[in-house]
């Protein structure tokens, strides 16, 4: 089968946009079984970004107490296509009565995952009154 | 196409361009989506990236705890400005005093000169003969490295900050936040 010029000149342009666009894959390699034991909690998701969803999906939340009282808060993701993502991130944290509290560990923080990359993002309530968080995604394509 | 339809053409389209690009003056969230970002300079965005990620590593230590009366006498001490440009550094430092006091574990010695004047007034009356001093002084250091190949330029700021405990002399916390920032020219948008 021959190619017209244009076929082969649109073949070799589609190769070279890929290849801009390809990012890094990440390998990695961990103990197991694992000596410590995370507290994975129950979760409700709401996904109406379902690209975001593939690109940075939500694996597990974990939660520990810090000595001072403090609700921690561990989120793993996974970038399960081949392309890098950014995105932002931000922890909502919520007092025994469900009201909001506001302060600067409730920034918008950037972040980024490369191909098939897991990563963990964490946060800390800004009181020990805070016993609720939400986390909040927004993609940076 | 002749060149006499192109030139019409070509006014008449060059205009919409401009349109598309232009947006009009509206409110923004700090750290948003639509964040500028600049090369040279530290963006609002890195100082609450910095402080945010500082407070939350501050928060789950227990460096802060260790005083005889609770809550913690924080003082912010000085943040060395080591970059190319002049920066207010109470952008990092308000922001970290005041997560500090809102998280019930420390407040930080007051700046105001009016409130230094009453307490003198106030130990005076009392016959106290010492005022409490701080537990512990806040420093610190914001240090910007550039890396150029070509037109690329990768800025780097590194916020770095210390917990030093005034009757030791130790630094009983310490910590580094890196932003970096890469490109050829500023853009809207991470």
């Amino acid at each position: 089968m021959k190619m017209s010029s244009c076929q082969v000149l649109a073949l070799a342009l589609g190769v070279v946009a890929l290849a801009g666009c390809s990012t890094p894959m990440v390998n990695s390699v961990e103990n197991t079984p694992k000596a410590g034991q995370a507290y994975i909690i129950n979760d409700k998701r709401v996904i109406t970004d379902s690209s975001l969803g593939r690109s940075v999906a939500i694996v597990a939340v974990n939660t520990a107490t810090t000595p001072a009282g403090f609700l921690r808060a561990q989120v793993e993701l996974k970038n399960h296509t081949f392309f890098r993502q950014s995105f932002l991130y931000r922890f909502e944290w919520f007092d025994a009565s469900g009201m909001q509290v506001n302060n600067i560990v409730s920034a918008n923080l950037s972040d980024q995952l490369e191909g098939g990359e897991s990563k963990f993002i964490s946060g800390i309530a800004p009181t020990p009154d805070c016993k609720d968080f939400r986390v909040k995604f927004i993609s940076g394509n | 196409m002749k060149a006499k339809h192109l030139f019409p053409l070509l006014t008449a389209v060059t205009p919409l361009f401009f349109t598309g690009c232009a947006t009009d003056a509206h409110y923004v969230q700090t750290g948003d989506k639509e964040q500028i970002i600049s090369l040279g300079q530290i963006n609002i965005q890195d100082y609450a990236t910095a402080a945010s990620l500082a407070v939350q590593k501050l928060l789950a230590t227990s460096a802060i705890d260790k005083v005889s009366a609770p809550p913690a006498l924080i003082e912010i001490s000085r943040i060395i400005n080591n970059t190319s440009q002049q920066v207010d550094t109470d952008l990092l430092t308000k922001k970290i005093s005041i997560a500090l006091l809102q998280s019930g574990r420390a407040v930080t010695k007051s700046v105001d000169e009016k409130a230094a004047g009453y307490v003198q007034e106030n130990a005076f009356l009392n016959d106290q003969k010492n005022t409490r001093l701080p537990d512990f002084t806040l420093s610190g250091k914001i240090i910007e490295t550039v890396d150029q190949a070509g037109d690329t330029r990768r800025t780097t700021y590194s916020f770095q900050l210390s917990l030093n405990d005034t009757r030791a002399g130790y630094q009983v916390w310490e910590d580094e936040e890196q932003i970096g920032k890469q490109g050829t020219r500023a853009t809207v948008g991470f």
